[in-house]
């Protein structure tokens, strides 16, 4: 899961406060980087903001810190890449899951996956981690 | 020193009807005076003057009849009388009638109009010579080569040729197929290929398998579905609506047909 979406569902279980309430709650949060960092696709925030929001949500900051490097984004680019080459795509869900398969189709909210047993649709915000990794271009 | 009203009329390349319409008289006025039938109205000489931007004083009130072989007694009228109209006197060079005037019609010719010589095509600009050098480089092609089909260098081209040019070769990368470029990874659709699987398991009425985050497992039939939650309909005859933050994948009943939510999209 994306630290955007695992700040959704953090904010979800604390009794869904909203972005507005965080920030007022975190002043020496940059102004609009809890926003961004939940809606971007790429990878935003720095160490300083991130333990920040750990200790508001009262998780340990590596288990936010370690979701910049797995951002919507570099899941799209290993989507597109396991089209491309044609090879199959391994997801690790957060509830221990793992769904391993060729790609059938994939948007914004989740993607399907042709598994042994039949198609298996996915939500893409409950992937933790997935193989292969695609490295970023260059450009 | 005065000077006839048609010397000066056409010393000023107006033509008869022009002359009317800017001194505000009719035609055949003004062709009586040029004929010399009559004098020029006194009420009408500041007209005139104004029309022809000359003094009163420059303009001779009964004119000269205008010398034999001159150009406003060229023509000797048809015989059968050419019907006019309100176009025709408009016309610089039409035909007019002058009532009262021996013959009744008279062809009023202009000078010849002198016709200078053409001049040169201007040279083409640098600009278009640039922005061709730009085209001729993004559709990918050779210069020397598109020199020796076109016959001569790009700065041979005159400025109406090389804006021929630029038409065409803009055409023709418009045209062109978009080459391959880098996206951010952005998907076909933004949500269309997940509600297309849904409204698929609707319409076919399949048992969807839910497996969500905390663990439990939730079968139903579609009853319902938007961007956040599905609603399903359980089998004792409830709904209950999941939040899709809530779902980690579900799947339809196995051994069902699915249908390609892919080509669905497309």
């Amino acid at each position: 899961m994306s630290l955007g979406d695992q700040l959704r569902l953090l904010r979800a279980r604390k009794g869904g406060v909203t972005p507005a309430e965080i920030e007022t709650a975190l002043p020496d949060l940059p102004k609009g980087l809890y926003r961004l960092a939940e809606q971007r696709y790429r990878a935003v925030g720095d160490d300083n903001s991130i333990q920040m929001l750990a200790d508001y949500f009262g998780v340990p900051f590596e288990d936010l810190r370690w979701r910049l490097d797995w951002s919507r984004k570099a899941l799209s680019r290993a989507f597109v890449h396991a089209i491309d080459a044609k090879l199959p795509i391994t997801l690790h869900l957060s509830n221990g899951e793992v769904v391993s398969g060729e790609v059938k189709w994939w948007d914004l909210g989740a993607a399907e996956i042709a598994t042994a047993n039949g198609g298996v649709v996915v939500q893409r915000h409950a992937v933790e981690r997935w193989e292969p990794r695609t490295p970023e271009p260059e450009d | 020193m005065s000077e006839n009203l048609w010397a000066l009329r056409e010393q000023k390349r107006l033509s008869v009807a022009t002359l009317a319409s800017r001194a505000g008289l009719p035609i055949g006025a003004i062709m009586e005076y040029e004929s010399g039938t009559r004098s020029i109205d006194p009420r009408h000489l500041s007209r005139l003057a104004r029309a022809l931007y000359v003094e009163e004083s420059e303009i001779r009130l009964r004119s000269d009849p205008r010398p034999a072989g001159s150009q406003l007694q060229k023509e000797e009228p048809p015989k059968e009388p050419a019907p006019t109209s309100a176009m025709d006197s408009s016309s610089p060079a039409s035909n007019t009638r002058a009532p009262g005037m021996p013959g009744g019609r008279q062809r009023i010719a202009r000078p010849p109009r002198v016709v200078s010589e053409p001049r040169p095509p201007a040279p083409a600009r640098p600009s278009q010579i640039a922005h061709l050098e730009d085209l001729i480089q993004r559709l990918g092609k050779d210069r020397a080569a598109f020199e020796a089909e076109l016959g001569r260098p790009l700065e041979e081209l005159n400025r109406l040729e090389a804006s021929t040019l630029l038409v065409k070769l803009q055409t023709e990368l418009r045209n062109a197929p978009t080459p391959d470029r880098h996206r951010a990874y952005l998907p076909e659709a933004v949500d269309q290929y997940e509600l297309n699987y849904l409204m698929a398991a609707k319409d076919h009425g399949s048992v969807l398998h839910f497996t969500l985050f905390d663990g439990s497992r939730v079968e139903g039939l579609v009853a319902g579905f938007g961007p956040y939650n599905i609603t399903v309909r359980l089998s004792d005859g409830s709904e209950l609506t999941l939040n899709k933050l809530a779902i980690a994948s579900y799947r339809w009943r196995p051994g069902t047909q699915i249908p390609d939510a892919q080509e669905q999209v497309r």
